[in-house]
């Protein structure tokens, strides 16, 4: 058994680049080091997407809309933010594990999860980890926060409390001590809701949660209660799934004010698909899955989705868009956001249709790629797409 | 109905004209063969509507005519298990439609429908007919056939386009992406005519007539066709639409010419085409001068190939991508010992013809439209 149980035991490093929206900033503008900063809309109606640890003394956390940070503190900082500027370091950052690492997860743009179980037999693992987030913090200057413990969970909860740009190594024996001091809240899973069904029940601390009949938590909150009771108890199996390149390309927009404008919606979603059609072929890549999105005023959110045959060209994604829009858009009902999605990319170029293309477009397009490459995405657009941005 | 027939030469039949039978049916008669038994001639059918074929079998013995039409999988099935026996089959064709079958020392039941079930084969009117030799159909239908598009927004294009005019016979397929057009100019009509037929009964029709070197009579008029070879015929209903004007689309000079020889030409090919991305297959095509260089890439897995083979060429060096997946397809139907591939532009048609063609009656052009390079 014991045997068995040491062959199961997993060794999983969780990293996570310390408010890596705002390091980035800092990175180029070294007057925001130790200042208020918030990364999000500009808007009243937009929410905090990243805030330094100065911010976050105001009471300011991400998800919060605009207007209630800059309530709490009339000094902040805000950013407009530059997501391609982030996926930039956030790949230098992917790259550095990938050198190095057998088998890695990326998580979202500043998460990594990394599986070392058996490295032990040739490096101490923790040393090769030190190691690692040493170099990456050499390397990209950005603070990152790690933690290794024997699954993904505990890991994750371990970087949460080695933050800010700090470590921290939680065995297998120091699992339950570790965590069953902590609030429940530091269980990733637990957002507002939960975390507020689970105090009504008097529970605040992990040790109580572990406590809890299982049966208890399944009847109370269902399957999500049976893993939420295994989390509080450091068993987690899912496994670390090997990163691959994300297959699709999106955009979304929220309104300033929510609208039933058709056609000024109608007009934004061409300027949103020539927008993603150009990184499309910027990267070299078909889509074959045309996604539309919608959500109301009361936050129902829609989205209807077609097949079409490979293709990167904006007339066609905007002809088929304007489509699904218009079959989706049913109810007359205020709009808050829409958004497209183009799916099931593959690598290639756009084949020639003998009886619709003609050489003329064919031009038309790898000229306005050249200038679009050499001049940025917006050096030449669609008319109404472009009045639309304006407004 | 009663008849005694040899169990190989049943099955035969039954197959080769069982290929028209879907394999799921909104009519459940059409899971059925027809059997027609008159006097000494026994006749089988499949039909799923749009096309039926129907096939003449040599019984041995024969008692009482009538029709049947009996279930084809049961059917097939067991023919398919019998060393080369005869069979003897007794049907009550009136009420209980009971089918009977010995078999060496078995017996076995089964349970037909009324023939007066089977949709009745349509009859051509105010039809025109011409004869062409087997093989010249066959080299037609087998250079086009995998021209075909698949749209189903754009129903003519899954058919092949068929014209007759007093000079020569044409057949052309194109899926919008590549272009075949198979020209005879010994084969000849009296009164000009086109029509389209579709992919299903070509593709049976390819089958039957390679094994066949009679002449085949042809009967078309506005709305079905209708081949008649051997001991088979078939009758299909023709594609409703007007077929793109393709004529429009063959360039008429493509300056830059390349010969090469075929066979290396396509095993080239082929190989680089390993290391391209398994979905758009797109191979990069680079002349300079006398040399032409192949490569692909996959990203996604970090593949990559380039190879490089001599040839004759005269025009400006290029570069010009295509999905090699038409390419090959294309060589393969070719039989000449070298190959003209013509170009004029990256983002334009190339042609690939066949280069001192023996047959001097065979006129074959084959179009692939390139994909846009990424400069």
């Amino acid at each position: 058994m014991t045997i068995d149980a040491k062959q199961m035991e997993k060794q999983i490093i969780h990293m996570d680049l310390d408010t890596f929206f705002v390091s980035v900033e800092r990175l180029h503008n070294q007057k925001l080091i130790g200042k208020p900063v918030v990364i999000g809309g500009t808007s009243d109606r937009s929410v905090v997407a990243s805030c330094s640890y100065e911010a976050r003394q105001f009471g300011i956390h991400s998800a919060m809309p605009m207007k209630m940070a800059r309530n709490l503190c009339g000094d902040v900082i805000v950013i407009r933010g530059d997501m391609e500027e982030y996926s930039k370091y956030s790949k230098v950052v992917t790259e550095i594990i990938a050198e190095d690492a057998p088998l890695f997860e990326k998580a979202s743009i500043d998460e990594h999860y990394i599986d070392v179980t058996g490295m032990d037999r040739f490096y101490g693992t923790l040393k090769w980890s030190q190691y690692l987030r040493k170099r990456i913090i050499r390397e990209t200057g950005l603070p990152i926060s790690m933690g290794l413990s024997v699954n993904k969970t505990v890991s994750k909860i371990a970087t949460g409390e080695a933050k800010p740009n700090g470590e921290l190594y939680i065995t297998n024996e120091n699992t339950q001590p570790f965590l069953f001091p902590l609030s429940i809240s530091k269980i990733p899973m637990i957002g507002t809701k939960t975390y507020q069904i689970l105090r009504s029940m008097g529970i605040s601390t992990i040790r109580t949660l572990a406590q809890i009949p299982l049966e208890m938590m399944e009847k109370v909150m269902g399957k999500n209660g049976i893993i939420i009771w295994k989390k509080a108890n450091g068993i987690d199996t899912t496994p670390v799934i090997p990163y691959s390149e994300r297959q699709s390309i999106s955009t979304e927009t929220t309104f300033e004010t929510d609208t039933i404008d058709i056609h000024h919606m109608k007009n934004l979603l061409i300027s949103m698909v020539e927008d993603i059609s150009f990184q499309l072929r910027k990267k070299g890549k078909l889509a074959s899955c045309i996604t539309v999105k919608i959500r109301y005023s009361n936050f129902d959110t829609h989205t209807m989705q077609r097949h079409i045959p490979y293709t990167s060209f904006d007339h066609i994604l905007i002809k088929n868009t304007q489509e699904l829009f218009e079959r989706l858009y049913t109810r007359r009902m205020l709009i808050r956001l829409i958004g497209v999605k183009l799916s099931g990319l593959v690598g290639g170029t756009h084949q020639v249709n003998m009886f619709e293309d003609t050489p003329e477009m064919l031009n038309l397009y790898m000229a306005m790629d050249k200038m679009k490459k050499k001049y940025g995405s917006h050096a030449v657009e669609r008319a109404v797409g472009m009045r639309e941005r304006r407004e | 109905m009663k008849f005694i027939v040899s169990s190989t030469l049943l099955l035969r039949q039954l197959q080769a004209i069982g290929g028209v039978i879907n394999s799921s049916n909104t009519l459940p008669i059409l899971d059925n063969f027809l059997f027609v038994l008159d006097q000494d001639k026994l006749t089988i059918s499949a039909s799923d509507l749009e096309t039926t074929m129907t096939a003449k079998v040599e019984i041995i013995k024969s008692e009482k005519p009538g029709s049947i039409a009996i279930p084809s999988k049961i059917l097939l099935e067991t023919l398919k298990t019998f060393a080369d026996i005869p069979i003897t089959f007794t049907i009550d064709t009136k009420s209980t439609f009971s089918i009977e079958i010995f078999a060496g020392e078995g017996k076995y039941k089964l349970t037909g429908h009324n023939a007066e079930e089977f949709p009745k084969t349509p009859t051509l009117e105010s039809s025109s007919s011409l004869e062409i030799d087997c093989n010249i159909i066959a080299d037609a239908i087998n250079t086009t056939l995998f021209a075909t598009g698949n749209d189903e927004l754009r129903p003519v294009m899954s058919g092949v386009f068929c014209q007759l005019s007093s000079e020569n016979f044409t057949f052309v397929a194109t899926d919008a992406h590549k272009l075949v057009r198979y020209r005879r100019t010994d084969c000849k009509s009296e009164e000009s005519a086109s029509f389209i037929l579709p992919k299903k009964p070509l593709t049976q029709l390819k089958n039957l007539l390679a094994h066949e070197d009679s002449k085949v009579k042809i009967e078309y008029n506005t709305t079905n066709a209708f081949f008649e070879f051997g001991n088979y015929n078939l009758i299909c209903r023709l594609i409703d639409g007007k077929y793109p004007n393709y004529e429009a689309v063959i360039p008429a000079e493509n300056p830059n010419k390349l010969t090469i020889e075929r066979i290396p030409f396509l095993n080239s090919i082929k190989r680089v085409s390993i290391f391209s991305n398994q979905s758009t297959h797109q191979v990069r095509f680079k002349v300079n001068g006398k040399e032409l260089t192949l490569s692909a890439e996959d990203l996604d897995f970090s593949n990559e190939a380039k190879e490089r083979l001599t040839c004759q060429y005269e025009g400006e060096d290029m570069e010009i991508g295509f999905n090699s997946k038409f390419v090959l397809e294309m060589l393969n139907i070719i039989s000449t010992d070298e190959v003209c591939l013509e170009m004029s532009a990256p983002n334009r048609a190339g042609l690939l013809l066949p280069v001192n063609n023996e047959n001097k009656s065979e006129d074959m052009l084959m179009l692939v439209m390139p994909v846009m390079l990424n400069s």
